[in-house]
């Protein structure tokens, strides 16, 4: 119900126009070029691998890059580049859930904190600042561990830790909103408080949300890496970057191309998310800093 | 006195985001899954001494009753005792503190001595080549995976060129300078021990540039955006009619101008940094509080754990209200 | 600004040569991990041994044959020993002339001090010599102590780390009754060789040789242990001459360390082995059939040639080579999938699905677990892979909550009391040692009966039988023994491995 309504919003019509200014930002270009190509290689790896990316070949360890192998193999004889593929699929589905979830959470605590106010607001917004009070790797990594190494812990540490990001920024959003006075008109229409927020307030932040949403997906990824890289994330032998250089960082002195591939993987995903992240916003919303 | 007004209003808030920030940490490192007594019992050790360990601990009683020992022993300085190393907390982080806070402020250094002149020569040379150069390289910082960076530094400084050290903050051989301040590079001067100060830059080098690269990018953008709003308001263009130097017009005036943004990220960074230890500390075998806190996940060291985070916690916290207090300060126009 | 950049660091590679002159003689072993206590009653850690050991005397010591260490003691501080025919009475006389650094002597009443607060601890060290109920002094140098029973390994346990012989007069630095725990958590104060001069936490510990030892001097001056937590880091060190000696390398470098002309790698045939629990409670499991199968399905040879690079031999039975009591004809499993299918056919257990829990304790477990994934998928079994932090892991395994899970065992005192009693005792079930909830009351009563007796030959009867009827019953899967690699510098002379003293070095005798 309430996204059909989203549809006709004049803040979404905006987004149309918003899409033909960023075709003329070459950086903007670049980094979603960059999206497509990581969304492609993610969705189709099961085609694009020559390997079983868990399939192991004790005889074929550690093989340095060559024809057969793009980027090598690893101690498992495993084949890198089919794992690094994979590893996408698996970064690409972590960013966007924690995003979306974090996301979805996020503004509707911050819209009701700011729309409903008073001690409501007051309550929600001191927790979100205790949450705030950590930097996000050591609040993530506390949590994770707390809930024992696995990916659903890191996916749910990492959500936990933006959720606030999100609030905050919907939060301030919505208090503007509310003085607004076709706000007031719909309250003298009785319309109920949820109705509003759904209605008016949260259309009205969409797009700031969906600036921070692309910022956001960049830090998740290296986050979420970060705790693989610390044995707090995904387990063998899931294919994920940040364990794999976390296992690839033994072999360093002699096996270079281990932690180097996917490494680069990372670098090149979040820098596309960046980019494109950095245009919207400057379309968008010039209010965001980071 | 406004400026004290709001100070303590400041400070009064601060409370209960502490208390918060303390319940948090308790359920967490709580609800981790595990016997802390059987580890410090040992590996081969029987059922009873586990249990004796579980009473002595006073792991055996409500979790209520645990957080009010934490949190009054807190109130004393008191973080408990590591399950780790039979220590008090306290005196853990007391001797992994200054090696975390050495590299912090030696990232810091790093970050203000490149990223301000980055960020006023991208300025200055907006749209040009050089602005450029220095945006992709501000784009690459706040998107590297620091572990990753870490280690294609090690792999090409010290596998491969053999310039600098891998691990640690001095040579195995070379006896720490007396403690004073703890951090090596200023306690070796205080000595008057020259190839120690030499040899801890040297190992500094590695870990302060991987740790500061991230916040080095975000230091120059911030230069770079408030420096070009700077350049373009009147009183510049004023300026350069009555025909001051360039030189002048830009580090005298419109750097002034953008010092307050700088100080504000500068200080927010700082709390930032310590968390990011984590990894760079974890990369370069940094003997401080990151690497510490890593050990401790892994032997599920709860009061560790709690402890560091705590500390981390603190100094944000402390570092944010520090900020808000100068920038009150620095900026006359803001409500109190 | 470039060139300034530049001249200073030019500036800074001229003076940041050689760092200090030698004159003393200096060892530099690189180790993984830190210390975490020094105080003998308290820890159960090979790492903290590594520097508490030379630090004090033990009444007896290894003995080293041909420059090899042995599993047999001898005297050290203790001059003899007499023991009551029963088994439960040791007479031991203590060699005069032994002082503590501050000059106390040590004597009866010192070795007397030394057990009772190891046992009042009660911490994992109390354990291994748990088996002591009373001391009584006789005279200044002669101590009896009374046993709970005859207990076969106990002279061995005396020659353990928690059996040092701690200056009584520690207790000066005693707080809130903690029988000096504070103090000797960083501190030592024995009689032995080395004492400890410097602790700095994740830097580095230094051990400074004393060169009136009764025992005659060491043959260096200092000893120092540099905590490096990396592999490849500890290598570089090596091989750049930062370090002497290297503890702990991956399998995976150690060839290309061969090739360096400036280093040698020696291998020794350890006691460490490494093996998988089977938990026998569990519904699909409490059928030995199918352990057997899982037992057959492993690709032993293909674990020990790639995985460990051909560093570590299959185990045969649960006793290592090297260990008496080790029975070189016992049965032994090999691969043989059609075997391993058969049996679960006739278990009626196909289609199984189990999950094996491990930690990243061991470098090489990863590689084994994702191993015995696909060979058990070659039998028609689902392995679950579950990586989880050492605690947890020690935890499910107390609870016998898991299906399967990857082990290390080394022995803390040469007797095969550490396997055959520790994995098969019914009451032990758990974390003190049957860790595969095993119970068979005929493998109970021997090797119980094997403990208490004090004949070797009788002894080794009694576990030989155990042995058969374990292997049939197949309630662990047997992987490898590990053969330790120490790789160090040329002039590094006189390194002892002393399988029992796994980790730790000789500073005592090592020259260079």
């Amino acid at each position: 119900m309430a996204i059909a309504t989203l549809r006709h919003h004049p803040r979404f019509r905006e987004l149309g126009l918003t899409v033909k200014i960023l075709g003329r930002n070459p950086l903007a270009v670049a980094g979603g070029i960059i999206i497509t190509a990581m969304i492609l290689l993610a969705t189709f790896a099961p085609l694009l691998a020559p390997f079983d990316p868990i399939g192991i070949s004790l005889s074929d360890r550690l093989k340095p890059p060559s024809g057969n192998h793009f980027f090598g193999t690893d101690e498992m004889g495993r084949d890198i580049f089919s794992r690094v593929l994979y590893g996408a699929r698996i970064s690409m589905v972590i960013g966007l859930m924690v995003v979306g979830i974090a996301g979805g959470l996020g503004t509707l605590i911050g819209a009701t904190a700011g729309f409903i106010g008073g001690r409501i607001d007051n309550f929600i917004m001191r927790l979100m600042d205790v949450m705030l009070s950590f930097p996000s790797l050591v609040l993530a990594m506390a949590l994770a561990a707390a809930m024992g190494p696995s990916l659903t812990s890191a996916v749910f540490a990492v959500t936990v830790v933006m959720i606030p990001k999100f609030a905050r920024l919907v939060r301030g959003e919505a208090l503007a909103v509310r003085e607004m006075p076709y706000i007031a008109a719909a309250r003298v229409s009785g319309a109920k408080n949820g109705w509003i927020i759904l209605h008016h307030v949260i259309p009205n932040c969409i797009s700031t949300v969906i600036v921070l949403g692309t910022l956001t997906l960049g830090d998740t990824i290296l986050v979420a890496a970060s705790l693989s890289f610390i044995g707090l994330g995904a387990q063998p032998p899931t294919p994920e970057w940040g364990a794999m250089i976390s296992v690839g960082r033994k072999f360093l002195m002699d096996q270079w191309w281990y932690a180097t591939f996917p490494g680069l993987f990372i670098l090149v995903t979040v820098i596309g998310f960046n980019v494109l992240g950095d245009a919207l916003r400057d379309v968008l919303d010039p209010r965001i800093r980071r | 006195m406004r400026v004290l007004h709001y100070v303590l209003r400041r400070l009064a808030y601060m409370v209960p985001v502490l208390f918060g920030v303390t319940v948090l940490v308790f359920i967490i490192s709580h609800a981790i899954p595990g016997d802390p007594a059987s580890m410090i019992a040992g590996p081969k050790a029987s059922r009873e001494a586990v249990e004796n360990i579980r009473k002595s601990h006073g792991l055996d009683r409500p979790l209520v009753v645990q957080y009010l020992t934490f949190a009054t022993g807190l109130l004393k300085g008191d973080l408990g005792t590591s399950i780790r190393n039979h220590r008090p907390v306290t005196a853990d982080l007391a001797d992994f503190f200054p090696a975390t806070l050495e590299l912090t402020l030696a990232s810091m250094t790093l970050c203000l001595v490149i990223g301000i002149p980055l960020g006023i020569l991208a300025a200055i040379r907006r749209n040009r080549i050089t602005d450029h150069i220095i945006r992709v390289f501000s784009v690459f910082g706040v998107s590297m995976p620091v572990f990753w960076l870490g280690l294609m530094l090690l792999f090409v400084f010290y596998r491969n060129l053999g310039w600098l050290p891998g691990s640690g903050r001095l040579d195995a051989v070379l006896t720490p300078p007396v403690q004073v301040t703890g951090l090596y590079l200023i306690d070796s001067l205080l000595e008057g021990n020259w190839p120690i100060f030499v040899n801890a830059l040297w190992h500094i080098l590695l870990p302060a540039f991987c740790l500061s690269y991230v916040y080095l990018a975000i230091i120059t953008r911030i230069v770079r955006s408030s420096m070009i709003a700077v350049l373009g308001q009147e009183f510049i263009t004023t300026a350069r009619a009555y025909g001051l130097s360039e030189a002048v017009i830009v580090l005298k005036h419109a750097f002034k101008n953008s010092l307050i943004p700088t100080v504000t990220i500068t200080g927010l960074s700082l709390g930032e940094l310590m968390g990011g230890a984590i990894l760079t500390e974890t990369i370069f075998g940094w003997p401080g509080m990151g690497k510490y806190v890593v050990d401790s996940v892994n032997s599920l060291d709860f009061p560790a754990i709690m402890g560091f985070t705590l500390v981390v916690a603190l100094v944000y916290v402390a570092m944010n209200l520090l900020v808000d207090v100068l920038y009150a300060v620095l900026n006359p126009r803001i409500r109190y | 600004m470039k060139k300034l950049w530049l001249s200073l660091c030019i500036f800074l590679l001229l003076i940041a040569g050689p760092a200090v002159a030698e004159d003393k003689t200096t060892l530099v072993v690189g180790v993984s991990s830190d210390i975490h206590t020094l105080d003998p009653g308290v820890s159960s850690d090979n790492y903290d041994w590594r520097q508490i050991y030379p630090c004090y005397d033990r009444l007896v010591k290894y003995k080293v044959v041909n420059g090899e260490g042995s599993t047999e003691v001898e005297p050290q501080a203790a001059e003899s020993w007499t023991v009551s025919d029963d088994g439960t009475v040791w007479t031991f006389t203590i060699r005069q002339g032994i002082t503590f650094n501050d000059g106390t002597p040590l004597d009866a009443e010192a070795v007397k001090f030394a057990f009772n607060r190891t046992l009042t601890i009660g911490k994992g060290p109390a354990d291994n010599i748990g088996a002591i109920e009373s001391m009584t002094v006789i005279d200044p140098y002669t101590l009896e102590i009374k046993l709970k029973n005859a207990y076969g390994p106990f002279l061995q346990t005396l020659a353990t780390d928690g059996a040092s012989i701690v200056n009584p007069n520690v207790m000066q630095h005693e707080k809130d009754g903690d029988l000096a725990q504070a103090w000797l958590a960083e501190n030592t104060d024995g009689s032995g060789p080395f004492t400890l001069t410097e602790w700095t936490r994740g830097q580095r510990a230094v051990l400074e040789a004393k060169p009136d030892y009764w025992g005659g001097a060491p043959n260096i001056d200092t000893a120092i242990v540099r905590f490096m937590s990396e592999s490849a880091d500890r290598r570089m060190a090596l091989e750049r001459g930062d370090i002497d000696i290297a503890e702990n390398i991956l399998v995976d470098q150690i060839p290309a360390l061969e090739k360096n002309p400036d280093i040698v790698v020696k291998r020794f045939p350890s006691q460490l082995v490494e093996y998988v629990y089977i938990n026998c409670q569990k519904p699909a499991l409490s059928d030995k059939r199918v352990r057997q199968a899982l037992n057959y399905a492993i690709d032993y040879q293909g674990i020990i040639d790639y995985v460990l690079q051909g560093n570590g031999v299959q185990m045969r039975g649960p006793i290592p080579k090297g260990m008496w009591g080790h029975k070189e004809d016992l049965f032994q499993y090999s691969l043989n999938v059609a075997k391993a299918k058969e049996l679960l056919k006739e278990a009626g257990a196909e289609g199984l699905s189990l999950t094996l829990i491990y930690s990243d304790r061991r470098a090489a477990w990863e590689q084994i677990a994702t191993v015995m994934q696909s060979n058990f998928r070659d039998i028609g079994v689902e392995l679950n892979l579950e990586l989880m932090a050492n605690p947890t892991l020690r935890d499910r395994v107390d609870k016998g909550d898991f299906e399967l899970c990857l082990g290390a065992w080394s022995p803390d005192f040469a007797d095969p009391y550490m396997f055959m009693n520790f994995w098969f005792e019914s009451d032990k079930w758990g974390l003190p040692g049957n860790r595969s909830f095993y119970k068979n009351e005929e493998v109970d009563t021997l090797v119980k009966k094997a403990a208490v007796l004090s004949d070797q030959a009788e002894r080794v009867k009694l576990y030989n039988e155990a042995q058969e009827i374990i292997m049939e019953d197949a309630p662990y899967i047997f992987l490898y023994q590990v053969q330790t690699i120490v790789p160090m510098r040329k002039n590094v002379t006189g390194y002892v491995y002393n399988p029992m003293l796994e980790s730790m070095y000789n500073f005592e005798t090592i020259a260079k």
